[in-house]
């Protein structure tokens, strides 16, 4: 499944740049993120736990951080298995600035296995878009109170 | 002065129906022993991997866990999962219980989790972590067996399975001939059997007398024995398999799973009983799936409709293992590739495929829908090539009555028949010649009417045992009791057709008594002779003859024991109303009681006769039977939505004889509605990834009571030769005689826009898309003046559309 969207986020690059690269707060952006640790450079060990109709249960996997180009574009890999099957989505994100604020692009692929593509086949685009959507809100949020 | 009371052929109301209405049957999941266990399998997510590391450790010592273990703990202890097919040069794909070090479709177990409780045995699952690296998967099963796929099996060199190639007559000759040749694939789309009840799997182990019990839904309750012996390296003897109630199989449960093994041995590692109950998620994914093949076919015809010879090339997608008879569904397909037509010349070449899915296997009908499918859809598609109308070309090409038995070039031999009947009947019912007028009047309304025919035969009753993998004949034992009543024990294990019953009226009508005196117990292996089991419509032609055998044996008997009493000749005796009677003289008459009496107290007996009243009979049958029928289906298709709405189906099946008719019955319509989801509903559905997307009936769309029109069931009756009784067997004519009625009509209503092939399932949004291809036809007359460049593009259309029905 693809995925790709954009997002004007109310602060300047450095600022969304630091956000996303900094595990503290980068923990407190991934919904049902339960713990955040590194695992090695730009890797960090996450436990999520989803309560989303066939996705809910317990997630142990990683993020990952590649292809840095500060304040410009980053890979992010996140990889999460469980109970209910396994997602893995991958993509890229780029930043540029707009009249003071930031517009994030992204643009990726999502796959999931196991029982969660059995039976939650009708919800994952949703599914997607609204782990995607609290991303971000929890991204301005942060922004904004900063 | 009594007379013999007919029982066999009356339509009495099942004897199994109070207690299953009443929720009072026992099923698995209503067993419960002291000290029990439940097990869960921890299942691999990913289509193909390498399992590279389990840690069980948390798992382990979460509350209430007894124990998790792995393919390492079960090394050298349960042997792989048995495969009974033969065929030469089949490559192996052997099974293990649990995955050894690679998965091989999502489903596959990996772990098994042991609790005191379900609760704490499903949380515990969660705690084993599995680490997994995921392999290319292999799914659509023409790439699966070319070249540069990635081997699923090694140290096979490819994902083929098998090759069963099978030539009868002249064919080059045939297509020299012909003056058409009409090509097509067509695709047979893989289904979920959907028993309503899921597997399950109980085992108690009693340690001083060293006997293993096991409680299994199963369809095959002796062969699991023999196999559980097997594969746990433990005496047979000492092995007994139970099948309580057993809520549908359609094949999905003739098959010997990993669960029955691990269940049964855990239960002698740990010294408690355990039990498994499948939920309807794993039931998706590892359960045995049906169909899937992908069908081409080559018909040469001559013009006036003379079927010449066909080719055909079938790709049959059997999933990553073997289960029980996985590479003999299609071969059975195979054999039927004649259809009830004389088809002088066939070539046929089947190729089994191995794929990152849960393996096919024998469901309702096991190959033969397929058959009927094809051939079904080949016959509308000459038909319409030549427009002849879709009846006339069948009864064209149908074998004569006296031609019977009748050897198809694919080598079987069909056993009695009369087609043009089945056919007459169908039409005359259906009101065929008038349904298609108003079909005619409604296309000017815009209206989309669709009649489909299909001509069926198949091959049931599964014997003889030169034929079969496991030996295809049947056993029984009657024993009259001290009292009168009467026991049937069959080997056979009916599972919801209803043989309580059947041979309850079987046993009544031999013996004069009444089928209440009459009691059939099955499905237990510690108490019924060994038998085959429940499948390939064989229970009654297979089964109810050993038991008819066995009951005549018990009134031969009696009947010289009352000879030996009266004087009389044993051969003129009448059994019925609970007294054998002679036919000459009143007072040679004695009541049953007495008979059997004598021949328990054994003072007065013949001399040389053993005492009691007990036969037992090992029927071997010496052919298949070939049950036939013809169907009629109407559908109308709203060329709004591209909904399909059944309006009218008329069977008429052909079964033999008929011990009780509400049972055929009840088993044409059942079979008519599993053919209805197939047809218009029903497809599992996997991904590009091997993830089935299809996991749960919000996605996986079976047929309900709204779907369903008003079932017309009519029958006629050409006893099968092969055994006494008669009978032909009925259990899957339904999904096998529907399936291509149902997609006939709706290829039929789809003719104006020049559609002449649909794939199943038929759902709104293809036919919709169909329907578009072309622009609706006028309603209303055009001017003949552009009649001619109008004929020219709409056949041009049509090859369009064949192209793009591929």
């Amino acid at each position: 499944m693809k995925v790709q969207g954009n997002v004007v986020l109310p602060a300047g690059r450095e600022q969304v740049w630091d956000l996303l690269t900094n595990p503290a707060k980068l923990a407190k952006l991934l919904p049902g993120c339960e713990k955040l640790e590194p695992d090695g450079p730009d890797r960090y060990k996450v436990a999520i736990k989803f309560a989303l109709a066939a996705f809910s249960g317990k997630y142990s996997g990683s993020v990952e951080l590649s292809e840095k180009l500060p304040p410009e574009s980053l890979r992010m890999v996140l990889e999460g298995k469980g109970m209910p099957g396994f997602m893995r989505g991958e993509g890229r994100i780029q930043l540029a600035d707009k009249k003071g604020k930031t517009e994030l692009r992204y643009e990726g692929e999502a796959q999931v296995g196991g029982m969660i593509a059995a039976v939650g086949q009708r919800m994952i685009d949703v599914a997607a878009r609204r782990i995607i959507q609290q991303f971000f809100d929890s991204a301005a949020a942060q922004l904004r109170s900063s | 002065m009594a007379t013999a009371t007919k029982f066999i052929g009356k339509p009495l109301k099942r004897k199994e129906d109070p207690r299953l209405i009443q929720g009072i049957a026992h099923y698995v999941d209503d067993l419960v022993l002291a000290g029990m266990l439940h097990a869960g399998f921890v299942r691999s997510p990913h289509a193909h991997a390498v399992v590279k590391s389990i840690d069980s450790t948390k798992a382990q010592s979460a509350p209430g866990v007894v124990g998790v273990f792995t393919a390492e703990d079960f090394r050298g202890q349960i042997g792989i999962v048995p495969c009974a097919a033969q065929l030469p040069d089949l490559k192996g794909a052997p099974r293990p219980v649990l995955a050894t070090g690679r998965v091989r479709f999502v489903g596959e177990a990996v772990a098994v989790v042991v609790a005191s409780d379900r609760y704490a045995l499903r949380d515990a699952m969660d705690l084993v972590e599995v680490d997994y690296e995921p392999l290319t998967p292999v799914v659509d099963p023409e790439k699966a067996i070319s070249k540069n796929a990635p081997v699923l099996h090694e140290p096979s060199a490819d994902n083929v399975s098998f090759r069963w190639e099978l030539e009868g007559g002249d064919v080059k000759r045939a297509f020299k001939q012909a003056d058409k040749v009409i090509r097509q694939r067509i695709l047979n789309q893989r289904l979920v059997p959907m028993a309503m009840e899921p597997r399950g799997v109980l085992a108690e182990y009693k340690r001083g007398e060293k006997t293993l019990t096991v409680w299994s839904s199963t369809q095959i309750p002796h062969l699991l024995k023999t196999q559980l012996a097997a594969m746990l390296g433990t005496p047979e003897h000492s092995v007994r398999v139970i099948t309580p109630e057993v809520g549908g199989g359609f094949g999905s449960k003739l098959n010997v799973y990993p669960e029955e093994a691990i269940v049964a041995h855990l239960a002698m590692r740990l010294g408690h009983p355990v039990k498994w109950m499948e939920s309807r998620r794993e039931n998706f994914v590892c359960t045995i799936h049906g169909r899937d093949q992908i069908a081409d076919v080559e018909a040469a015809v001559s013009k006036d409709g003379t079927l010449l010879g066909t080719k055909w090339r079938i790709i049959a997608d059997l999933g990553a293992y073997y289960q029980l008879l996985t590479p003999l569904v299609p071969t059975l397909t195979g054999l039927m590739l004649a259809g009830s037509y004389k088809v002088p010349a066939i070539k046929i070449e089947i190729i089994g495929a191995l794929t990152n899915k849960m393996a096919t296997d024998a469901y309702r009908g096991a190959g033969r829908p397929e058959a009927t499918y094809y051939v079904e859809r080949l016959m509308d598609l000459i038909a319409a090539e030549l427009k002849m109308d879709p009846a006339e070309i069948r009864r064209k090409n149908f074998p004569l009555p006296k031609e019977f038995p009748y050897t198809t070039p694919t080598g079987v031999a069909y056993d009695s028949a009369n087609y043009q009947r089945s056919l007459d009947i169908a039409l005359k019912k259906s009101g065929y010649a008038k349904l298609r007028k108003e079909q005619a009047a409604l296309r000017k309304q815009g209206r989309y009417l669709g009649i489909g025919v299909s001509t069926y035969v198949e091959i049931c009753a599964m014997g003889p045992s030169s034929a079969m993998p496991a030996g295809g004949w049947e056993s029984a034992t009657v024993r009259v009791e001290p009292t009168g009543k009467v026991t049937i024990l069959t080997g056979a294990s009916p599972h919801g057709q209803g043989q309580e019953t059947s041979f309850a009226q079987m046993g009544a009508e031999v013996l004069g008594l009444t089928p209440d005196d009459v009691n059939v117990v099955h499905g237990d292996t510690g108490a019924v002779p060994y038998g085959i089991g429940t499948f390939g419509s064989r229970g009654t032609a297979v089964g109810g003859t050993a038991a008819y055998m066995s009951l005549v044996k018990l009134r031969d008997k009696l009947a010289k024991i009352v000879g030996h009493l009266t004087g009389e000749d044993p051969k003129n005796f009448v059994f019925g109303g609970g007294s054998i009677s002679s036919k000459s003289s009143a007072n040679k008459s004695i009541s049953l009681g007495e008979a059997i009496g004598a021949a328990y107290t054994a003072k007065t007996l013949p001399q040389g006769m053993e005492p009691g009243l007990e036969a037992t009979t090992f029927f071997e049958p010496t052919n298949f039977t070939f049950p036939f029928g013809a169907h009629v289906c109407v559908v109308e298709i709203d060329a709004e939505t591209g909904g399909v709405r059944l309006l009218k189906y008329v069977a008429v099946d052909d079964c033999g004889n008929v011990l009780n008719p509400l049972l055929v019955e009840g088993q044409v319509h059942g079979g008519i509605v599993q053919s209805v989801g197939q047809a218009m509903f029903e497809e599992a559905v996997y991904d590009e990834h091997g993830q089935l997307i299809t996991g749960e009936l919000m996605d996986y769309a079976i047929p309900r009571a709204d779907a369903m029109p008003w079932m017309e069931t009519h029958r006629t009756v050409t006893p099968s030769p092969v055994n006494p009784l008669g009978v032909k067997g009925v259990g899957e004519a339904g999904t096998i005689g529907a399936t291509p009625a149902i997609i006939n009509a709706v290829v039929d209503a789809l003719a104006p826009f020049g559609v002449r092939h649909v794939d199943m399932p038929v759902k709104r949004e293809r036919i919709w898309k169909l329907m578009r291809r072309k622009a609706a036809p006028k309603r209303a007359p055009r001017a003949a003046a552009k009649a001619k460049p109008k004929k020219k593009s709409k056949s041009a259309a049509r090859r369009r559309t064949s192209r793009r029905a591929r």
